[in-house]
């Protein structure tokens, strides 16, 4: 008798504290939710390296009882500190800038204006946003979404509106992931056979001067003008100096794979880890999804148009294609404008010329974050 | 986070826009005093200046780089081991043929493109 009271307790006990016990229809949506972003990540290679851990991240984060985010410091935790406290999109950033090729922005700087131009989505949804009823930070938060930048989104978010950092993320990835499909319907619907057919004249080559000093200058003056972010442009910049100084290739290596590597598990994980179904299951998700489409399409418009103009201003000489890059998404959006433009002529190179509105892109959508920043602080 | 200057959408998309375009030209203009006071920099070639002037010009002298660089026969000059490296890199694309002529394109897409393939998404 007393094994049979001993048996029924113990089980009680283990019942009690599993999972079970307190799983709700919440969490098995958002499980569901999980899986179905693996299947994206994955099979359809939407994203994989983000969008991975993200999903997984949302999967463990729907578990009752885990006590991942208790008094108690745990690996999960610590990993949300690292979210919480905007430590991992800057060290994203620094791996980043040592992949980032920045000759073709100083090879023709008037691209830095298809980055700027682009950077209209990201505005269009923030006052979308504040119009269906979200207050400005969030709307800031969300606006940024329309710069396709993954970390400046998750940079912002935590500081604006950290209950809405898992589905601004999961947008912003997804709509990332989405470039190719997004992007070529609106720009054939903005520009002329003629237009896509232009042909641009070879880069000039840039200097190791040109390309050390850079960084360099572009710190000083952009974190003295914005210093809120000081930490993603000075990360960025710093790891394409390791990238460019030609003495630091260990730390250049490290910055690009490594250390990227490491951050991007965590950084995608603990993303995944805010998506809960309480924070997540709301109609202000829906909402975000679309504004956060909105905002893509806006950009790409954007860009497209100025690159338009830029084409009447220079006598032919810019193909109005290039100019949906400028919404970051490097280099995917510089690969849809060679696609495109290859597509209307082919042998038509625009992969190099769109590459450098692609990362005036990343810089203009950093400043986009750091003029809300100043503004909404 | 609760001292924001306005909470109007339009004049916020308006300032904002503002700035962006505003550091970014600024950014423009340092980047051309960089490539000014640069002092490695060579002197440009005048067919660059030339190729600047307008589109039409451009495409003429496109047209004249592409007609300079007629197919290249494989006896006149491109060893027995270039040859053979192209070859079996179309082998490996499960290409069969042979390799009839060599051409040199003035453009250097192919090379920038496996460049920038190192390029991660951000």
């Amino acid at each position: 008798m007393e094994f049979i009271n001993a048996f029924s307790v113990s089980l009680q006990a283990v019942w009690n504290d599993s999972g079970f016990s307190a799983f709700t229809v919440g969490n098995g949506i958002m499980i569901l939710v999980g899986l179905i972003l693996i299947y994206m990540a994955f099979v359809k290679e939407f994203e994989p390296l983000l969008l991975g851990p993200i999903a997984f991240g949302c999967i463990l984060a729907n578990f009752p009882n885990t006590g991942f985010f208790g008094e108690e410091m745990n690996v999960m935790k610590a990993i949300n500190y690292g979210i919480s406290n905007e430590i991992f999109p800057p060290l994203i950033f620094l791996g980043i800038g040592a992949m980032t090729d920045f000759s073709p922005l100083l090879a023709r700087p008037s691209t830095l204006l298809l980055g700027a131009a682009a950077q209209i989505g990201v505005f269009v949804a923030l006052g979308g946003a504040m119009i269906v009823g979200f207050d400005i930070h969030e709307a800031a938060a969300i606006g940024i979404i329309g710069g396709a930048d993954g970390p400046t989104s998750i940079y912002l978010s935590t500081k604006l509106a950290p209950h809405l950092l898992g589905a601004i993320a999961v947008a912003a990835y997804s709509y990332m992931s989405l470039v190719p499909l997004i992007q070529p319907p609106i720009m054939k619907l903005m520009t002329t056979q003629a237009e896509r057919e232009i042909v641009m004249t070879e880069l000039r080559t840039v200097t190791k001067f040109e390309r050390v000093v850079f960084p360099i200058v572009a710190t000083i003056f952009i974190s003295l003008l914005l210093p809120p972010i000081a930490a993603l442009l000075g990360c960025l910049m710093l790891g394409n100096l390791f990238r460019e100084s030609g003495v630091t290739d260990r730390l250049s290596d490290t910055a690009q794979n490594s250390l990227c590597n490491i951050v991007t598990i965590f950084l995608g994980t603990g993303t995944g880890m805010t998506m809960n179904a309480h924070d997540f299951l709301r109609p202000d998700t829906i909402l975000i999804i679309v504004l956060g489409l909105v905002a893509f399409i806006g950009g790409t418009a954007g860009g497209v148009i100025f690159g338009k103009i830029m084409c009447k201003a220079t006598g032919g000489a810019i193909n109005p294609l290039i100019g949906s890059a400028g919404v970051s998404a490097v280099p995917m959006a510089a690969r849809v404008s060679q696609l495109v433009g290859m597509r209307a002529k082919p042998g038509n190179y625009l992969l190099m010329h769109a590459m450098g509105p692609n990362v005036a892109g990343v810089i203009g959508t950093a400043v986009a974050a750091g003029t809300m920043l100043a503004m909404l602080k | 986070m609760d001292h924001a200057v306005t909470t109007n959408p339009l004049i916020i998309m308006v300032i904002n826009m503002t700035v962006v375009f505003f550091v970014l030209v600024a950014l423009m203009g340092l980047i051309n005093l960089i490539h000014i006071v640069d002092p490695t920099r060579e002197k440009e070639p005048e067919l660059s200046d030339e190729a600047t002037e307008s589109a039409e010009n451009a495409a003429i002298i496109a047209k004249l780089k592409e007609s300079a660089s007629e197919p290249v026969q494989i006896e006149e000059g491109v060893s027995p081991e270039v040859i053979a490296a192209i070859s079996a890199a179309i082998s490996a694309y499960g290409i069969s043929g042979q390799v009839k002529a060599v051409r040199v394109i003035n453009r250097n897409g192919w090379r920038r493109n496996a460049l920038d393939n190192g390029i991660v998404q951000v």
